[in-house]
């Protein structure tokens, strides 16, 4: 296969991604691990399910995103009575010249920026609706599919309290996020810079530094990155050290129920690509697999109840698996 | 850097700074090891070339090292990915030499990203050389124990001078042995040599050559002695003087005056002088015939060999009783045995030489046998020889061989485990070789042996002398008077005339005393 030469100058996509960094800093305080991450997320073309205690910035990072790339953008409140339709959209009957017929009404799925909030608030059926479209990137309706505005970039957000009446997302659902990011609280540095820039008369506006077409063109640069076979071999042991069956590590074997799927490896290949441009870098770096490790295989390595009972997270796992497996080894 | 394959030279010239004084370091270790074994080997084992040997493994330790160098030198993709490691470039270089035959302008990008990197970076430092405190440690371990070794006096020094000095003292036994066999073969054309003597001579220097040390190689010589002695006859001095007294009969008359002459000049001449004389006997005067037949009658009385006697007697017979072809025959018949002497004495001479020249091997050969006693019986002494006081010691048998011919022989005895040993009897004036067998009964060696004793030098008249197992008479350690007893006996065989072979039980047997 002849690879497709990139379209746009690589060093363009690096001063969009850190232009779009620089203008979501403006009004979104400290993060920057989140920024990072949603950056990489919206140019390797993948989801992000963005995890944390309500009233961090959550919402406001996806506007803010919306505005600075001039895209358009919906906003989807989960909750246990939302219906698929009300995500996808739904036929409705419509009277023209007294002939009633049936129109497609398209739901807010129909944006190239979609927060879902509070996705484990919804059914399974309501969530397996939105997961079809992340990983489709179509919608059916009746006989008839269409497909969503590219970009297509879904913000999820759930809340890792108040459980009660929730639906958590099954693994299977969970592997189609590109990314899951946590989000931390501010700390007191941070918190005092909110209440500077969020209490006084002027909120500061983002300018739109890019536009659906850039996206598209980055996405397109990302790929063609290039990476080391013994980079590739490095990523590719990782996920293999996630595997409970497959691994030398002793806390894998104990407190793992299942690794990284090769959606990780994926992940971990793309996000890597993508970080290296952000770095200013023309092929991936050890330290690139390394730094989108934690987001890329937070959610696809599931935890035995052990885990839970120890205080093990997962976080800690995968950085004892960056740890363990050395890139000596995997070097030529 | 212009190209990727510069950034590869640059890093390869950085390996090799780094890895070859590291190779050079094992080398080192391997070396002094190496030297190290060697010079502990050596003092176990007696090795003439210690030094050569031990220094070899400085070039083979370097050679080895180098041949590991050059197989183990990491090839560009590998030297490209430590170089990324090593100067944080972030698999800059790894990713842009896997990709050298890629084109596009991504992988343009990261070429040109990768050398510009590169060319920032300092190359020379991607492999800093390194020294590992531990392994320097042991090498300055290994040179200290090899350093010491070759210092300290060797154990195997005094050993491998002595086989030095026996391997020269049997070469030049042999050296002399050999002497005398090409001079006998160069006088060829005078004196036609003895095959017989030729022979003996032969398998004589060989054996001494191929003895394992002087001791063995006197045991060569006796046999050899007693062999050509065996090629003499004792009738020779007989029929030599028989001869003298015939010459000076003939010289006293006018015919036979001229006969009498070339006798004297050698038997050979005298014989064809005989035989011209019984051509003449008919062409003689009367008086000139009963003065030869009286000449050989005188002879013939004087004669100590019963056949010249004879033969003379029938001459003179004859010849006064006119029968002149009986004369002639008896002449003739003198002619031939002066014809025999001649031969006898020409193998009588080459057997004298030989056993000279024997002797000659055997004073050399004995001397150093003596010194390698003495020097066996010093490391006994000491306690640092193994063998002290252990094996089984042969005993020795001596014979005695009187003038008479009827020879006897003495046993001697033996001791340290249980030997047997057989002597042989040399040979004096007209006696018959002897021969002896002897047996001899030993202790084990953690047995301490006693001999009746006297005060030996350096112990006191007043001492205490102990008493032996079961004995009421004095004792003396044997160890305390062996080498004196030896010495003595040595003595006494070298200012007397005993035979060459005895010399040699009397010194193999105390030899053997002072080994046990």
């Amino acid at each position: 296969m002849i690879a497709e030469e990139p379209r746009v100058d690589p060093k363009k996509v690096t001063e969009l991604a850190t232009s779009l960094e620089t203008e979501l800093g403006r009004l979104i305080v400290g993060q920057k691990e989140l920024l990072r991450d949603t950056v990489i997320a919206l140019i390797g073309g993948g989801h992000i399910l963005l995890e944390g205690v309500p009233g961090l910035g959550k919402t406001m990072l996806v506007r803010s995103l919306g505005q600075a790339l001039d895209l358009t953008f919906s906003r989807i409140q989960f909750t246990p009575d939302l219906m698929p339709a009300d995500i996808v959209g739904t036929n409705i009957i419509r009277e023209d010249s007294g002939r009633r017929e049936f129109e497609y009404q398209p739901g807010p799925i129909f944006a190239s920026l979609v927060l879902a909030d509070e996705v484990n608030r919804a059914t399974p059926k309501t969530q397996s609706a939105l997961l079809e479209a992340m990983q489709e990137r179509t919608v059916t309706v009746g006989n008839e599919t269409r497909a969503l505005p590219v970009p297509f970039f879904v913000l999820a957000t759930q809340n890792p309290i108040e459980l009660e009446g929730t639906y958590p997302l099954p693994e299977a659902q969970l592997d189609r996020f590109f990314f899951k990011a946590l989000v931390p609280f501010p700390s007191e540095t941070e918190l005092l810079e909110i209440a500077r820039r969020t209490t006084g008369a002027t909120i500061p506006e983002l300018h739109a530094i890019g536009d659906a077409e850039s996206i598209i063109a980055a996405q397109q640069v990302a790929r063609e990155v290039p990476i080391a076979e013994h980079v590739l071999r490095y990523a590719g042991r990782l996920i293999i050290a996630t595997h409970p069956s497959r691994t030398e590590l002793d806390s894998v074997r104990k407190y793992v129920r299942y690794g990284a799927s090769p959606r990780g490896l994926q992940t971990l290949v793309l996000a890597g690509k993508v970080r290296a441009l952000l770095e200013g870098r023309y092929n991936v770096a050890f330290e690139d697999v390394a730094a989108v490790a934690r987001p890329a295989l937070r959610h696809r390595v599931f935890l035995q109840f052990e885990a839970e009972a120890d205080g093990v997270t997962t976080d800690q796992i995968i950085d004892e698996v960056l740890e363990r497996t050395t890139k000596e080894s995997a070097s030529p | 850097m212009s190209s990727l394959e510069a950034v590869v030279a640059a890093l390869r010239r950085s390996d090799a700074r780094s890895s070859v004084p590291r190779f050079f370091v094992h080398a080192a270790v391997g070396a002094g090891i190496w030297v190290g074994a060697v010079l502990l080997i050596t003092r176990l084992v007696p090795f003439e070339r210690r030094l050569q040997l031990a220094l070899l493994g400085v070039p083979v330790m370097l050679a080895v090292a180098a041949t590991a160098w050059l197989a183990s030198r990491p090839g560009p993709g590998v030297l490209m990915s430590l170089a990324d490691q090593s100067l944080g470039l972030k698999e800059r270089l790894s990713t842009a030499w896997e990709r050298r035959a890629s084109s596009g302008l991504m992988d343009d990008l990261q070429r040109l990203d990768a050398l510009q990197h590169a060319k920032r970076a300092r190359l020379a430092r991607a492999f800093p050389m390194r020294v590992n405190r531990r392994e320097v440690g042991v090498l300055a371990m290994v040179a200290v124990a090899a350093l010491l070794l070759a210092i300290l006096p060797n154990p195997m020094d005094r050993l491998l001078a002595q086989q030095r000095a026996d391997a020269a003292s049997q070469a030049a036994a042999a050296n002399a042995v050999h002497a005398v066999e090409a001079k006998i073969a160069a006088n060829a054309t005078t004196v036609p040599p003895d095959p017989k003597v030729q022979k003996i001579l032969g398998a004589t220097e060989k054996q001494i050559r191929q003895a394992p040390d002087p001791r063995q190689a006197l045991q060569a010589i006796s046999p050899a002695e007693q062999q050509l002695l065996q090629l003499s006859d004792p009738q020779t001095p007989a029929r030599t003087s028989t001869a003298q007294n015939l010459a000076n009969s003939l010289s006293a008359t006018k015919a036979g005056k001229a006969a009498g002459q070339a006798l004297t000049a050698s038997p050979a001449k005298g014989a064809q002088a005989l035989r011209e004389l019984a051509s003449q006997l008919q062409s003689l005067s009367p008086q000139e015939r009963a003065q030869l037949a009286q000449a050989l009658a005188t002879a013939a009385q004087h004669a100590q060999d019963p056949a010249m006697a004879a033969s003379l007697s029938r001459a003179s017979s004859a010849l006064a009783a006119g029968d002149y072809a009986a004369a002639a025959a008896a002449l003739s018949d003198m002619a031939s045995q002066l014809d025999s002497l001649q031969a006898q004495q020409n193998t009588d001479a080459q057997v004298a030489a030989a056993i000279n020249s024997l002797e000659a091997a055997r004073q050399g050969l004995a001397a150093q046998a003596d010194r390698d006693a003495a020097a066996a019986s010093g490391g006994a002494g000491a306690g640092a020889s193994p063998g002290a006081g252990a094996g089984a010691s042969p005993g020795a048998g001596a014979g005695a061989s009187p003038g008479a011919g009827a020879g006897n022989a003495n046993g001697g005895n033996g001791t340290g485990g249980t030997g047997n040993g057989t002597g042989s009897g040399g040979s004096s004036g007209h006696g018959n070789s002897g021969s002896g067998t002897g047996s001899g009964t030993g202790s084990k060696p953690s047995e301490k042996l006693f001999v009746p004793g006297q005060p030996v030098p350096g112990q006191f008249e007043n001492d205490p002398t102990p008493l032996g197992p079961g004995q009421d008479v004095p004792l003396t350690p044997y160890t305390q008077v062996v080498q004196a007893y030896g010495k003595a006996a040595l003595d006494a065989t070298d200012q007397s005339l005993i035979p060459g072979s005895e010399r040699d039980l009397v010194r193999e047997y105390f030899s053997t005393l002072g080994a046990s």
